[in-house]
C-alpha cells in the first residue's frame, strides 16, 4: 500500500512538473554576484528546480568582490545587458537605482503571492530595497551587526563577584553601554577564565584596513549620536550634508574603538571579519561585534569550541548621547541602543534594459520565497541571514542546521530584535558611498595604529568627504540622502 | 616568398609585412590602447552619462590633487622601501645560493628544485601562508619565540615591523627567481678564466671580485631590473597579509591605487596613481641603467 502511495505521489508531481506550462521556455537570465559558495550558492541551489518548473535556463556568472560593482555598473551604464539579474550589496542601490539602471518592481511584487512581500521585515521591504519610493530589488539576505558574549565567562558567579569587586557595579548581561564593554572587556583580558590552559582576551572586533573596519567603527558610533526620532546624526546633517563624522559622539565612539583593543586578542589590528569569527569560535575572547556569521560558525562549525556557551544581544550603546541639532551632549536615563544595519545584506535587481525582465523577476521572486530562502538562510555557506518574520519563527530549519533549541531561540531574537529595533540605523545609501567609506577606512587605520588622534583622524575624513559630495554634486546628494532616511525632498 | 627589388637596392618583403600586419595591429591595439586610455583617464573625469563612457579631459586637476594627496607619498615611499629592501636581500642571498648551487654538492638537484619551489607558488597563497606563519597568538614564529622565552613580536600588527615582514615573504618568494637567473649567469663563465686566476695566484675573494662578479654583470643587471620592475607592482601579498595596514605603513601605490579606482570606484584619480607609478617605475629604470653604465665603464678602467 505504502509503495503504490508513493508511486501516485511520484506520478502526480511528475504531471505536476511537467505538465505545468513552461512559461519561460528558450529564455535564459543571466544572473551576475560573487563567487560560490556565499552569496552564489542559493542560485546554484534553485536554478534546477526553477529551470524544470518555467523551461527556462539560468546562466551564472561571478566574479570577485572587488569586480562586482565596476562591472555591474559599466553593464548598465553602457547599455552592455550583460546581466538580467545582480546580486548585489544594499548599499549600491542608490547608484543603481539613482541612475535608473534598476527595473521597478512593485507591479510585479503587488501581483505576486508567492514572495509573500509583507513577511519581510519592514526595515528591509521599505528602506533596504526601495528608491524615492520604489522597490528596485529584493532583498535575499539581512545583514546587522549583533554582540556576541561568552555566557560561561560573563554568568560566572565567581567572576561577577571580582567584576563587582573591582568596578564596583554588576557584571550586567549583557552589557547595554560601550563604556560597560570596556570595563568588562579589561576584566576579562589575559588570563584563563575558562581554565584551557592558555589565556584568553577581553573582545575581538575587525580592525583590519582595507576590510571592514568601518562598519564596526559605526556601530559604536550609532549610540553615542543617533537620538531616537531624529534622523540623520551618524552620517550627515539631512539639511545641509555637511558631514557630522567630526562630531564630539564620534570622537568618542572613535577613543572607544581604540581604547577597546588595549583589551583585545593580540594582532586584532590586523584582523578581518573571517579571522574575528575563528578566534572567537576559537575561545580567545570574551566578546565581538560582528554579522549573523560568528552565531552561525559558533554553534555549527566543527572547530567550533564555545558551542552553547554563546549568548546574543543587540548593540550597545550610551546614557551620554552627541545630539547635532542642539550641538551639545544629552543624558538619557536609559541607554541609547541604536543598532546598526552594517552593510544593508544583499538584494537581487534587474537591469532595467534587460530583454528578459519578467523571467528575471520570475526567478527572484522563487529564489526570495519564504520556503526558499528559509532553506537558504538555514544552509551553511550560502552567507545569507535571516530577513523574513518566517525566517525566526520556525526553529526547527535552525536547528537542523546544527543550533541547540535555546541557541537558536537566542540567536534569533538578537537579529530580530536588531532589525525590528525603533531606533535602528540603516547603512549610507547615498551615490559613491563606496568613495566615502574609503576615505574613512584609511583614517580609522591611522588612528587605531596611533599615528594619528581621533580628532585629526576624524577632522581629515570630514575633510575629504566635503570634496566628495562637492565633486559628486552637494544637491543631489543631499537630495539623496534625505530620500535614504525617508525624509521629504523637494 | 615573392621578393621585389627597389631602385635604391631596398629590399621589399610585401608578403611577409601582409602577413604580419594583424599581428601587430593587434598587438597596438592591446598595448597602445589601453595606455592611451589610462593616460586620458589620468587627465580627465569619467562618467557613464547617455550610456556611454565618456572621459571629459580636465586637464591636470587630477595630478595637482596627487601632489597634494600625503596618502600617495606615503605609499611612494612605501613603496620605494620595499623594492629597495626586498630587492637588494633577495640578490645578496640569491648570488649567495647561487654560488652554493654552482659547486658540485650532494643532492644538488634536490636543492635547486627545492629553492625554485616558492617562485612557483601564487603570491595570494604565499600571503596566506606568511600571514598563518605570523599570526601574533597562533602563528608558528611567536610559538617559537615564546618557548624560547622572548615575547611575541606584532610581526603583522605592529606598525614597527609589519613593512619587514612583507619584505620578508617577498625575499622568501623571490629570491629563487635570483637564483635561476645568477646560476645561468655563473655556468656562463667560462671555467679557464677562473683556472688562470687560480695560477696566478688569486685568492678566492680576489676571484670572486676580480673575476666572477664583474663578468656576472650581465645576469646581474637583467636580474636586478626584472624583478624591481615586478617589485614596484608589489600588491598581493600586501593585500593578503595586511591590507595595507596597520595605519598605512604597508600601503603600496598599487594598493593605493585599487582602493582608490576599484573600492571607491574613482577611475580617473585610480588612473593617475597608476600612471605615477609608470613614470617612477620609468625613472627608476633610467637611473639604475645609468648607474650600471657608469659601474660598468669605471670596472673596465
Amino acid at each position: 500500500m505504502r509503495k503504490v502511495l508513493v508511486a501516485i505521489g511520484i506520478l502526480l508531481l511528475g504531471i505536476s512538473v511537467f505538465g505545468a506550462e513552461k512559461r519561460f521556455e528558450g529564455v535564459t537570465i543571466t544572473v551576475f554576484t560573487q563567487p560560490p559558495p556565499f552569496i552564489a550558492k542559493p542560485v546554484q541551489m534553485f536554478a534546477p528546480d526553477w529551470e524544470r518548473m518555467t523551461g527556462g535556463k539560468v546562466r551564472l556568472i561571478t566574479a570577485p568582490w572587488a569586480e562586482l560593482y565596476p562591472k555591474m555598473y559599466s553593464s548598465f551604464a553602457l547599455g552592455a545587458r550583460l546581466y538580467d539579474i545582480v546580486i548585489f550589496p544594499a548599499a549600491w542601490l542608490p547608484d543603481f537605482a539613482g541612475a535608473g539602471f534598476l527595473a521597478p518592481l512593485d507591479d510585479f511584487i503587488a501581483k505576486d503571492p508567492r514572495i509573500a512581500w509583507d513577511d519581510i521585515l519592514p526595515v528591509y521591504r521599505e528602506r533596504i530595497v526601495t528608491w524615492g519610493g520604489t522597490v528596485f530589488a529584493v532583498p535575499v539576505d539581512g545583514d546587522c551587526h549583533i554582540f556576541y558574549y561568552r555566557k560561561d565567562a560573563l554568568e560566572n558567579s565567581e567572576y561577577q563577584a571580582k567584576f563587582k569587586e573591582k568596578y564596583g557595579y554588576d557584571l550586567p548581561v549583557p552589557p547595554r553601554t560601550w563604556e560597560e564593554v570596556r570595563d568588562i572587556a579589561e576584566f576579562f583580558n589575559g588570563w584563563d577564565w575558562d581554565n584551557d590552559g592558555r589565556p584568553e582576551y577581553g573582545v575581538v572586533e575587525a580592525r583590519r584596513k582595507d576590510d571592514q573596519a568601518y562598519w564596526t567603527f559605526f556601530s559604536r558610533a550609532a549610540g553615542y549620536v543617533s537620538i531616537p526620532g531624529q534622523p540623520g546624526g551618524l552620517f550627515f546633517d539631512p539639511e545641509t550634508m555637511e558631514p557630522l563624522i567630526n562630531s564630539p559622539g564620534h570622537v568618542k565612539a572613535l577613543e572607544d574603538y581604540i581604547e577597546i583593543m588595549k583589551f583585545g586578542v593580540p594582532g586584532m589590528i590586523n584582523m578581518d571579519s573571517g579571522e574575528i569569527r575563528t578566534v572567537f569560535a576559537a575561545g580567545e575572547a570574551a566578546m565581538a561585534i560582528d554579522w549573523g556569521d560568528i552565531g552561525v560558525l559558533s554553534e555549527v562549525g566543527e572547530e567550533s569550541v564555545v558551542k552553547g556557551k554563546v549568548g546574543y544581544a543587540i548593540l550597545p550603546g550610551a546614557t551620554t548621547v552627541w545630539d547635532y541639532k542642539k550641538g551639545e551632549w544629552v543624558e538619557f536615563a536609559e541607554p541609547n541602543q541604536a543598532p546598526y544595519l552594517a552593510f544593508g545584506g544583499w538584494v537581487a535587481g534587474i537591469d532595467a534594459k534587460s530583454p528578459n525582465i519578467e523571467a528575471a523577476y520570475d526567478f527572484i521572486s522563487f529564489l526570495a520565497s519564504p520556503e526558499n530562502s528559509y532553506r537558504s538562510v538555514t544552509t551553511p555557506e550560502t552567507g545569507f541571514n535571516p530577513y523574513r518574520y518566517s525566517h525566526f519563527e520556525k526553529l526547527s530549519g535552525w536547528i537542523a542546521f546544527g543550533f541547540s533549541p535555546e541557541a537558536a531561540a537566542a540567536y534569533l531574537k538578537a537579529i530580530q530584535d536588531t532589525i525590528a529595533h525603533p531606533n535602528v540605523q540603516p547603512d549610507l545609501r547615498v551615490p559613491g558611498g563606496a568613495r566615502y567609506f574609503e576615505a574613512l577606512d584609511a583614517e580609522l587605520a591611522l588612528a587605531a595604529a596611533g599615528q594619528k588622534s581621533p580628532q585629526e583622524a576624524l577632522d581629515a575624513v570630514a575633510g575629504a568627504w566635503e570634496r566628495i559630495t562637492e565633486e559628486l554634486g552637494r544637491e543631489n546628494q543631499l537630495k539623496a540622502y534625505r530620500l535614504s532616511l525617508g525624509l521629504p525632498v523637494e | 616568398m615573392s621578393v621585389r627589388r627597389r631602385k635604391g637596392g631596398r629590399v621589399v618583403q610585401w608578403q611577409g609585412r601582409l602577413f604580419l600586419t594583424p599581428t601587430v595591429v593587434i598587438l597596438l591595439l592591446l598595448t597602445i590602447f589601453p595606455f592611451l586610455f589610462t593616460l586620458a583617464m589620468a587627465f580627465g573625469k569619467v562618467s557613464f552619462e547617455g550610456g556611454t563612457l565618456r572621459i571629459t579631459i580636465t586637464g591636470v586637476r587630477n595630478w595637482t590633487r596627487l601632489v597634494h594627496d600625503s596618502r600617495f607619498w606615503n605609499s611612494l615611499v612605501v613603496t620605494l622601501k620595499i623594492v629597495s629592501l626586498s630587492v637588494f636581500c633577495e640578490y645578496v642571498l640569491g648570488l649567495l645560493l647561487a654560488m652554493l648551487l654552482n659547486r658540485r654538492i650532494r643532492g644538488q638537484t634536490f636543492f635547486r628544485v627545492t629553492f625554485l619551489l616558492p617562485m612557483m607558488l601564487a603570491p595570494i597563497a604565499v600571503g596566506y601562508i606568511w600571514r598563518m606563519m605570523l599570526n601574533d597568538t597562533r602563528g608558528p614564529f611567536n610559538d617559537f619565540l615564546r618557548h624560547l622565552g622572548f615575547r611575541a613580536v606584532g610581526w603583522l600588527s605592529d606598525p614597527n615591523v609589519a613593512m619587514y615582514s612583507i619584505v620578508l615573504t617577498d625575499i622568501w618568494q623571490w629570491t629563487p627567481f635570483m637564483i635561476l637567473i645568477l646560476l645561468a649567469g655563473l655556468q656562463g663563465i667560462p671555467k679557464d678564466y677562473i683556472e688562470a686566476a687560480k695560477v696566478d695566484g688569486a685568492s678566492g675573494w680576489k676571484i670572486f671580485f676580480y673575476v666572477t662578479f664583474p663578468l656576472l654583470a650581465p645576469a646581474s643587471i637583467a636580474a636586478v631590473f626584472l624583478r624591481s620592475v615586478e617589485a614596484f607592482k608589489i600588491i598581493d601579498i600586501i593585500y593578503i597579509m595586511t591590507g595595507g595596514g596597520p595605519g598605512l605603513v604597508t600601503e603600496s601605490l598599487t594598493l593605493y591605487g585599487y582602493s582608490v579606482g576599484l573600492r571607491a570606484f574613482d577611475l580617473a584619480y585610480g588612473a593617475t596613481i597608476s600612471f605615477s607609478l609608470f613614470f617612477v617605475v620609468l625613472a627608476s629604470s633610467v637611473l639604475f641603467f645609468l648607474l650600471t653604465r657608469k659601474a660598468r665603464q669605471i670596472s673596465l678602467e
